[in-house]
């Protein structure tokens, strides 16, 4: 029961919460009290002076921000006092304030700006000279007008406290103070643009619609970020079909207001002059535009073709997890129904597959049992193999609230060190860090669980209904000697046994599984021994807690949900429980295919062999995105047949017989997926692109020329379909509710489900080296993903690219000096696959013996990398090879 | 440092003026040094110390004078964890230098002080923030730690008692706000010296957000005297009940004999200036004193009379502050003397407040164009109005300090101003010499 | 009796009928004519007369315009189309790099010209506009500023600014009110 204190607020009576300040209470009654540096985000500085009211039995005028109510307090905020003060205090900000509202990007919705129309008078009292600050180049994408600022540091504090980025701070004293970035360059921070939104008046503004654009000439659009899992809640503001600027209002969605620098500067994607715009054609092997009606007649005719003289089988299906759910789903009924085979597959097998396959085993859900609120009040966070932070940027300011507001305890198994950089690094505030080798994961989590065993922490409740499971997995890890996880973690058994004292005495425990697990070999495995940690100290199932793997792209969690998978049906039900395909068999009034279906590896495999003769790939890049040893470009040229629908002409399109083009997010109405399970709604910004096409719109005029119609009046008679079949889809309220664990599905793993592939999950085994890898070279180059991209998708957005526009080999500085390297050297990288030339960039918080570069440059790095596939999930592995590393001539 | 006989029975400054006195620590054992702390040190429980000290009447000697007992009492009392003394040395109160010389001449006596604090509050840390131009009482109070360290005065287990006092010495970086008690704080922890917000206060959020007590220097360098010779012997002098023990003035100005005096609480000015301090420098008679350092409000010839202690003072409407006494004869320009206080006031501004921010910039502009003999006679009404908007709106008492002098130099002498500006206006030179882009 | 007679003489010298004439008959006499022989004679124009919108110069020759987008939120029949930038080379100075009005659906209010923070509007007293095509009164920024030249030969002083910083726009030239308390 939270105690509560009543108070009269202008006449109005409150109860609120104890600790409520009191412009938080005002607010409540729908008394506004100006304010510059009060934000419901950050702690109260006080420092503006604005927001002072009368108290009664308080001999002085008291901030409203800093106060907290108190019982009893009156409170009056327009007597003539508190006037005068706002008036006064309005005077003094504005003393020297240049007053260049009219080329001021923020004119028009500007605090200073509507404050001072309300309090002062027009003409100040101020004769004497400006203080003026010189103009300095500050950073491509944020601009600086230091004349303009009211110092309220507001955009220091949330750099510090929410961002943990710490990229700014005032300097000076007095009326000199500016807010300025520590170092000579220019700013080098996460670019996160918080500092643009939280400012009240102009000082910080965003260089990328400088200019552009009037605030009452913006048209507003609640969408959601295209770019990573966690799906933020964006405004898309456009003036004439352009896009001038991103925003997230505070309270906004599941970021509630924050974004990442792809969110923030990242939205030009869309306009983008390479974007297709017209259907192509390949005639005479060469790709040239042509109408809608020929493109679709041409693909409907040979596909039947096709069908006729191959069978339905020799068709493959592969699709982003960048579409809406509505494409998603029409997708894989389009090739169940119209062409009639499992034979399909979406981005999600990268990794999304493996986290849900594990959850799926061991608790019967296919997605979390938590929410990001979840994670905000988590007592223990254990993050494994996700340098948060660069992945799902906003998961990681759950984090950090929850770390550096909350005060729980992190624990980090990452291929990372802990050390200050201008991106904040998530092991700088973990409690119990492990830094591993990309192959090192296992080893820890087993030595947590080890730890969990030897030190009787095992939940006594789980001891006594399942005693065999317990029993087994003990015996599995005491097999494992000590020495031999130091010795793959590097950690002593100390700090594992610290550690899980600290995680299994707290009530609330949150596990996040990140990208280095999940698109790794046997991620699944990992993951359901993960679920192990937590079913053995006894947190599974109890509210608050739970394994949370990390979605990469925005709608991976939907594509397994909508079944654009070969081993899931729409739900996602297995492919082979009768029930659900009987059930959906009556929905569609069709039977749907029989037969196993292809994964993404096995299809690419039947095209070279040429058991499969046709392919739809619908946004996504395989031979973009595998390296060049998988041999996709091969298989994908021997088809006769290739359509792909995308934006933009990209490696797999200019293989295609026919690329049609598709429309954007910003374009296009529909649903997505985040991570942690929820629907939201995707809504037009702009108008169509040329004459691009929501995917769903592509795939529904096929099915017609195909003789097997899926007519739909819009996206939301394809929603109304899927709400229909797939639980979860219902109403979009504003927060998920996750589903609970299905106790039978836990029983039944603890009684027996545990046993197959335990001892494959409870060994420490080398990792599976890829055929014919080479362990003789001085490096692990690790492709990992950076904070200023996502995918391919983001490196045509001119905002990001202005932060990092090439990838550069990232090393410890040790293996620098032992390589006789130096920052901005230019290195030649190679194994026996082929070589690169790339730049060094040293970087303490790389482990030594680890070289990471950006997977969203690795044209030239995918050449030196190996696929390996994991048998159970079909997974492919290409994120790592040995390298050797020599300076360019 | 010039010294006077001195007329009363002197406490703080006793040892330094025994002739041969260096301030080593042989030097004040000899004086009887220690003694106090080896008088409580386990043998009087800590909270019968809080109560002498509450007993004797002790008040902040840095400017608010709060009573030291009664801020120790502030702790909570079943807090389990560290706890932090912070002793404030960063004495940049214009006209004050007392802190120096005792820290300089006789720095055991602050550490002594120190000790017994540090017992009485239960802290094993205490941190010396000493003013960042203080490079020689940072050397000195340095080697007396050493020295009072290796003599078992401090550290581990203090005389035996199982006691552990560790005392560290911080060098500020030269800011003026740094002596206020949570800008202190910030500063000490590293960050940009700004005042915090109240509440929470130090003593249940201090330091690294743990319970913390800050006394300056002068009211820790009493601390063993009230311990050896009783609170009650402390109360007795000066003027009880409310202002107790000795003070050391630091008069400055136009006076014979500037320096420290060690006198009873509750003397007069008159007798401040003209018994000790000699008098006026030359014939010219006194125009004007600053009571308590430069942010309080002048006294004119008429508060002569006026009993230095901390109610007389506040009543006659001004503050005893942290007793720096600057006296001024009679052909001193105010107006000069008001807007060379504002311009330290300016410079020192941390600019965390707007009012303060912007405020004092403007003032000082406005003060430097009617010295200037620019000035218009709406300034003045201007000058008063931002004064009144300035004091009181800040979050800390730095607002009220900056318009100390302003108005009471034109409460007292707002003909000076007058003067000036009718000069400017006789002049023509009252109308604008700005370039007119600066006016909105 | 009398009433009757006078009755029955106005009725037979059609006395209304005089009456309505009068003023034509009075100038029949007396031919003095009152209208204007446009455009071979032209009228004075009233000293507020508000005429066709021009962009000004400082005396210098550099637009006064910042591109502030405030003449285009002024307008009431949306006349005006204000494209904004920077100026290349001179980082966060703003200007218009282009500027159209649409000259046909203007009803010369004025009210641009009140919205202008910097005075770069200014109202001529040209009104003959005709022209055989509409399109060519959608006025751009070159035309705008040719009718200025034209229309104001006395151009206001460039103010030598404060700092580059402080405000790009010269300030200083509006009739600002006195400043007094």
């Amino acid at each position: 029961m939270v105690e509560t204190v009543k108070l009269t607020i202008d006449g109005h009576h409150i109860t609120v919460p104890k600790g409520t300040l009191v412009i938080e209470a005002a607010r409540q009654v729908g008394v506004m009290v100006p304010h510059f540096c009060y934000h419901p985000k950050l702690k109260p500085d006080a420092n503006c002076r604005m927001c002072l009211v009368e108290i009664e039995k308080m001999p002085k005028l008291q901030t409203a921000c800093s106060t907290p109510a108190a019982e009893g307090m009156v409170v009056r905020t327009a007597t003539t006092v508190v006037n005068e003060a706002h008036k006064s205090v309005l005077e003094f900000i504005l003393a020297n304030h240049p007053l260049d509202c009219p080329v001021c990007d923020q004119g028009g919705r500007c605090d200073l700006q509507d404050f001072s129309h309300e309090y002062t008078p027009t003409t100040s009292r101020f004769i004497e000279v400006k203080r003026v600050f010189p103009k300095e180049y500050f950073s491509p994408l944020i601009e600086t007008q230091m004349n303009r600022c009211v110092q309220c540091l507001r955009c220091v504090r949330y750099c510090d406290e929410v961002m943990d980025v710490k990229a700014l701070a005032p300097s000076g004293r007095g009326t000199m103070t500016e807010i300025k970035h520590f170092t000579h360059h220019e700013l080098d921070c996460e670019f996160c643009g918080g500092c643009v939104q939280i400012c009240p008046v102009g000082a910080i503004t965003s260089r990328l619609s400088m200019y552009e654009f009037r605030p009452w000439m913006l048209k507003r659009a609640d969408t959601v970020c295209t770019y990573c899992g966690d799906g933020c809640q964006i405004t898309i503001q456009t003036k004439e079909n352009q896009l001038i600027e991103v925003m997230s209002a505070q309270g906004a969605g599941r970021n509630n207001g924050d974004l990442c620098a792809r969110g923030f500067f990242g939205y030009h994607v869309s306009t983008h002059p390479d974007r297709l715009q017209h259907p192509l054609i390949r005639r005479n092997g060469e790709l040239v535009q042509a109408t809608w009606e020929d493109a679709l007649e041409w693909v409907a005719e040979t596909a039947i073709r096709l069908k006729l003289a191959h069978g339905p089988n020799a068709f493959g299906g592969l699709i982003g997890a960048r579409c809406t759910n509505e494409d998603l789903y029409l997708f894989q009924k389009f090739m169940r129904l119209v062409v009639g085979t499992n034979n399909i597959d979406s981005s999600a097998r990268y990794g999304q597959i493996n986290g849900v396959r594990a959850l799926r085993r061991v608790q019967g859900t296919s997605r979390w049992t938590v929410t990001f609120d979840d994670i905000v009040s988590a007592e223990a966070l254990l993050l494994v193999g996700t340098n948060v932070t660069e992945t799902n940027p906003i998961t990681g300011l759950k984090v950090k609230e929850a770390v550096k507001k909350r005060q729980a305890t992190l624990l980090t198994i990452e291929a990372l060190e802990p050390a200050v950089g201008t991106i904040s690094n998530i092991a700088n505030l973990a409690a119990h860090h492990f830094s591993v080798q990309p192959d090192g994961f296992k080893p820890a989590v087993l030595g947590l669980i080890k730890a969990v065993v030897e030190e009787n922490l095992v939940s006594q409740p789980l001891a006594q209904k399942a005693p065999g499971y317990v029993q087994a997995v003990s015996e599995a890890v005491r097999r494992l000697s000590w020495q031999a996880i130091e010795r793959a973690t590097g950690s002593s058994s100390q700090s594992f046994i610290d550690a899980t004292r600290s995680f299994t005495r707290t009530a609330r425990a949150v596990i996040l599984v990140g990208q280095g697990v999940l698109r790794a070999p046997d991620g699944s495995g990992l993951t359901a021994t993960l679920l192990d940690l937590l079913l053995l100290t006894g947190h599974h199932g109890l509210p608050g807690c739970g394994v949370a793997p990390l979605a990469e792209e925005n709608n991976d969690q939907g594509a397994v949900e909508m079944g654009a998978a070969l081993e899931y049906l729409p739900g996602p039900s297995d492919a082979n429980d009768q029930a659900a395909r009987a059930r959906l068999a009556q929905a569609w009034k069709e039977e749907l295919p029989k037969g196993p279906g292809k994964s993404l590896m096995e299809m690419i495999e039947g095209a070279r062999t040429g058991s499969l003769k046709a392919m739809f790939i619908v946004g996504e890049n395989p031979a973009g995105s595998l390296p060049p040893s998988a041999g996709t470009m091969e298989a994908l040229q021997s088809l006769d047949l290739l359509v792909c629908q995308e934006l933009f002409l990209t490696e797999t399109a200019r293989l295609a017989h026919v690329v049609l083009p598709a429309c954007s997010y910003a374009e296009k109405d529909g649903t997505f997926t985040n991570t942690e399970g929820h629907v939201q709604s995707v809504r037009h910004a702009i108008e169509l692109i040329g004459e691009s096409r929501p995917d769903w719109e592509i795939l529904s005029a096929l099915s017609v020329l195909m003789g097997y119609p899926l007519e739909y009046g819009d996206a939301k008679e394809i929603f109304k379909e899927i709400r229909s079949l797939i639980p979860g889809y219902g109403l979009l309220g504003p927060a998920p509710t996750p589903p609970r664990p299905d106790q039978a599905v836990v029983e039944s793993y603890l009684k027996t489900g545990y046993s197959s592939g335990l001892a494959e999950r409870y060994t420490l085994g080398e990792r599976r080296a890829a055929s014919g890898e080479r362990k003789d070279f001085s490096l692990t180059l690790l492709v990992t993903q950076t904070l200023f991209h996502s995918g391919k998708f983001s490196t045509r957005a001119k905002g990001l690219l202005q932060v990092q526009a090439e990838g550069a080999f990232s090393l410890n500085p040790a293996d620098g000096t032992r390589l006789g390297l130096a920052e901005g050297d230019r290195v030649r990288v190679s194994n026996d696959l082929g070589e690169m030339t790339t730049t060094v960039k040293l970087q303490d918080r790389v482990p030594v013996g680890l070289a990471l570069f950006p997977e969203h440059f690795d044209q030239e790095a995918r050449r030196l990398l190996r696929v390996s596939t994991d048998p159970a999930t079909q997974v492919p592995y290409y994120k790592s090879a040995s390298v050797k590393v020599e300076k360019a001539k | 440092m010039t010294m006077a006989k001195p007329k009363y029975e002197l406490i703080l400054l006793k040892n330094m003026l025994q002739p041969g006195y260096t301030g080593s620590l042989a030097d004040y054992e000899r004086a009887g040094g220690y003694q106090a702390l080896r008088k409580i040190l386990g043998k009087v429980a800590p909270a019968e110390v809080t109560a002498m000290v509450t007993k004797s009447g002790l008040r902040g000697r840095g400017g608010a004078g709060f009573p030291a007992g009664i801020k120790w009492g502030f702790l909570p009392k079943d807090y389990q964890g560290p706890k932090y003394l912070c002793c404030n040395a960063d004495e940049s109160e214009p006209g004050t230098f007392k802190d120096r010389q005792l820290m300089e001449r006789d720095p055991h006596q602050v550490l002594e002080g120190i000790a017994i604090a540090c017992y009485a509050i239960g802290a094993e840390t205490a941190y010396i923030y000493i003013r960042g131009e203080f490079v020689l009482g940072a050397k000195i109070l340095e080697k007396a730690i050493a020295e009072a360290r290796a003599a078992g005065y401090l550290g581990k287990n203090v005389l035996g008692a199982g006691v552990t006092i560790d005392v560290w010495v911080h060098r500020g970086a030269g800011a003026y706000i740094c002596g206020e008690e949570t800008a202190l704080l910030e500063s000490l922890e590293g960050k940009r010296g700004l005042p915090r917000v109240k509440p929470p206060f130090p003593a249940t959020a201090g330091l690294y957000g743990k319970p913390t007590v800050i006394n300056n220097v002068e009211t820790l360098a009493n601390l063993p005297h009230i311990i050896t010779r009783g609170p009650e012997w402390f109360a007795s002098i000066g003027s009880p009940p409310k202002s107790t023990g000795m003070r050391i003035f630091c008069v400055s100005g136009h006076v014979k004999r500037p320096g420290n005096y060690e006198v009873p609480m509750g003397i007069t000015c008159r007798d401040l200036i003209f018994e000790h301090a000699g008098g006026m420098r030359s014939d010219k008679p006194l125009k004007a004193i600053i009571p308590g350092g430069a942010s309080a409000s002048f006294f004119t010839p008429e508060h002569l009379d006026v009993k230095l202690d901390f109610e007389s003072v506040a009543q006659a409407g001004s503050m005893l502050g942290s007793g720096g006494v600057t006296v001024m004869e009679e052909g001193t320009s105010m107006v000069w003397a008001a807007l060379r206080l504002m311009e330290f006031f300016h410079h020192e501004s941390c600019g965390k407040c707007s009012p303060c921010r912007e405020g004092s910039s403007w003032l000082v502009q406005t003060l430097r164009r009617i010295v200037n003999k620019r000035g218009r006679m709406q300034d003045l009404e201007t000058l008063t109005d931002l004064c009144q908007n300035i004091a009181g709106r800040t979050v800390c008492a730095f607002g009220d300090a900056e318009v100390a002098p302003i108005l009471s130099t034109l409460k007292y002498w707002r003909h000076e101003y007058e003067e000036l500006i009718r000069t400017a206006e006789a002049n023509g030179s009252s109308e604008l010499l700005m370039p007119a882009a600066a006016r909105h | 009796m009398m009433k009757t007679f006078n009755a029955w003489l106005k009725t037979i010298i059609f006395y209304e009928i005089l009456i309505g004439m009068k003023a034509t008959l009075g100038h029949l006499l007396r031919y003095k004519p009152i209208t204007l022989q446009y455009p071979h004679e032209k009228r004075t124009l009233p000293d507020s007369y508000r005429g066709m919108l021009a962009l000004l110069r400082y005396d210098d020759g550099t637009e006064k315009c910042v591109g502030c987008d405030l003449c285009e939120a002024a307008c009431p029949s949306r006349v005006i189309k204000v494209i904004s930038a920077e100026v290349p080379g001179e980082p966060t100075k703003r200007y218009s790099k282009e500027y159209y009005m649409d000259m046909t659906r203007c009803l010369f209010c004025g009210l641009c010209v009140d919205a202008c923070p910097v005075d770069a509007l200014g109202m001529t007293r040209e009104y003959e506009w005709a022209v055989y095509d509409k399109r060519q009164l959608r006025l751009n920024k070159q035309q705008l500023l040719a009718i200025g030249d034209r229309s104001f030969p006395v151009r206001e002083k460039r103010l030598e600014l404060q700092h580059p910083n402080v405000a790009f726009f010269n300030v200083a030239f509006r009739q600002m009110p006195p400043k007094e308390g």
